[in-house]
């Protein structure tokens, strides 16, 4: 039995490994609270809107669980956790309604969400829904929403500050752990956010009222709230949220930007064929697409794979291609990442939070028109590369780029070439340390050549 | 309040809390009437929303 490390802040319960499988264990004095999530109906209208995780619950010797437990629960596992700083603008926001939705519901259930933690909410089926089955107390009456400054400081800040700053400063979310403080948001927005009526309230005026009672020595515990006025904060906060949108121009910049490549129509389809081609070789449960850009290629992988996580350092990519999916392609999980900075294991003894190499390796790792962006702007040694992708995939697609090509030809035009490693013999040398290449395709009318690999186990 | 609150909800954030849900739960009111309202002179149910209403009944 192995606890789960970011499993460690509520009392309730918590969540740990054993034979392969998550359990959570929950302790008695939540009992009547679990009790009531039941018997209210709660937990079925939630997991009949797809809003929390279905569990079972199972006998505690069964799950190697302690007999001090009170019950155990076997949730249904999420394919790939994924946290808020690496959220694409449009899934944060629907992750903050989903948190609003399930306290509307909650709270006409009798009970309250005790804790709005974004770390809660995951991406499962292509929907977002809440993990932690622990989260809910019974309501009391009069008594406000404890996790207020909690949903401000995970959800609204970090929203506000992607709309009207940036979608980049999602990233903030990486150096505060438990959301970004209201004070530091409101130096950040422009002066004009604080006449939104929603961002005033919950924001400005929150801070405000922060600052002005912090080392306040009263308990504000006899602070009432009728659960009408409840009901209608959350559905202000609902509308503030709702409203939010990245900037037009940002968007229509995007469009003009990505409807080029340096290519020809022929090259473009036959390059989609073979990765099909490989993908469907393969035919793996879990595909990462690293650096995804208009998500593409992660489309064709979704034809095969069970989840797709598609990864790009733009955040407008992100958010471009969540907004763009159909149906039939919410396996795919995009995620705002820069590879050459990927996300570290954070939180407390670092390890809270995990990094991105932790939560591989996936089946496939794909790297299309990638390596030049690693090897000549970021300067990475081709050794480096092969190294870390071996620790992402399993297998590996990987387009390689020759240094002709005009994209190279356009990083280099300011600066010395210092490439002197950058050729294909030295790819394939290096690559083939920590992979075995299994097939090697060029793409006609084009100096591009496709690899499909195996990592050496 | 419960002993299961693991959270710290903050004095500043309780107090004005209750002043900005005081307002809401106003607002929340007149939100819900003029959607009853609207919905006698269309005939539909105030229950069900129409799909592109927004929230604030604008």
């Amino acid at each position: 039995m192995e606890r789960e490390l970011s499993s460690f802040r509520d009392p309730s319960g918590h969540l740990y490994h054993h034979a392969g499988q998550i359990f959570r264990q929950v302790n008695a004095p939540y009992s009547a609270h679990y009790d009531h999530l039941k018997t209210s109906g709660l937990y079925q209208a939630l997991t009949e809107a797809g809003l929390l995780i279905p569990h079972e619950e199972c006998a505690p010797e069964e799950a190697g669980a302690p007999t001090s437990a009170w019950k155990i629960l076997s949730p249904e596992r999420v394919g790939f956790i994924s946290y808020p700083y690496e959220w694409p603008f449009g899934l944060y926001k629907e992750a903050a309604l989903t948190t609003l939705k399930i306290q509307e519901i909650a709270l006409d259930h009798g009970m309250t969400l005790k804790d709005a933690s974004a770390y809660n909410i995951q991406v499962h089926k292509g929907r977002c829904l809440l993990i932690d089955t622990l989260s809910f107390e019974k309501y009391e009456k009069g008594t406000p929403w404890i996790a207020y400054r909690q949903f401000c400081q995970h959800f609204l800040a970090p929203l506000s500050l992607m709309a009207r700053v940036g979608p980049e400063t999602g990233l903030l979310m990486r150096d505060f752990i438990d959301g970004i403080p209201l004070d530091l948001a409101c130096r950040m927005l422009p002066y004009t956010s604080r006449f939104s009526p929603g961002l005033g309230m919950h924001l400005f005026l929150h801070a405000g009222s922060q600052s002005k009672h912090a080392g306040n020595q009263k308990s504000a515990s006899k602070s009432t709230v009728t659960l009408h006025s409840l009901k209608g904060m959350i559905d202000n906060l609902a509308s503030t949220i709702e409203k939010l949108e990245l900037p037009r121009k940002l968007q229509t910049e995007w469009s003009n930007y990505h409807e080029t490549h340096n290519y020809s129509n022929r090259a473009h389809d036959e390059k989609a064929k073979i990765v099909e081609a490989f993908v469907k070789k393969v035919s793996p449960e879990s595909v990462w697409d690293l650096g995804a850009n208009t998500g593409n290629y992660s489309r064709i992988a979704a034809r095969t794979a069970r989840q797709v996580v598609a990864l790009d350092i733009d955040p407008l990519c992100t958010h471009m291609l969540h907004g763009g999916r159909e149906n039939a392609e919410r396996t795919i999980l995009p995620l705002t990442m820069n590879l050459a900075n990927p996300s570290p294991g954070i939180g407390w003894a670092g390890s809270e939070r995990q990094s991105l190499t932790d939560r591989g390796p996936a089946d496939v790792a794909m790297a299309l028109a990638l390596i030049h962006h690693l090897a000549i702007v970021n300067n990475v040694p081709l050794s480096g590369i092969a190294s870390y992708f071996s620790s992402l995939g399993k297998h590996l697609i990987i387009e390689w780029i020759p240094k002709s090509d005009s994209q190279i030809q356009l990083m280099l035009k300011n600066r010395r070439d210092i490439f002197g490693d950058y050729s294909l013999d030295s790819f394939e040398r290096h690559f083939g340390e920590s992979f075995e290449i299994l097939e090697k395709v060029p793409v006609p009318e084009s100096e591009r050549t496709l690899y499909l690999m195996r990592r050496h186990e | 309040m419960s002993i299961l609150a693991y959270l710290d909800p903050g004095t500043g954030s309780l107090i004005i809390q209750a002043i900005i849900a005081f307002f809401c739960g106003v607002a929340f009111t007149v939100k819900l009437y003029w959607r009853r309202f609207k919905a006698f002179f269309s005939g539909k149910s105030a229950d069900k929303p129409e799909e592109n209403q927004t929230p604030d009944g604008e």
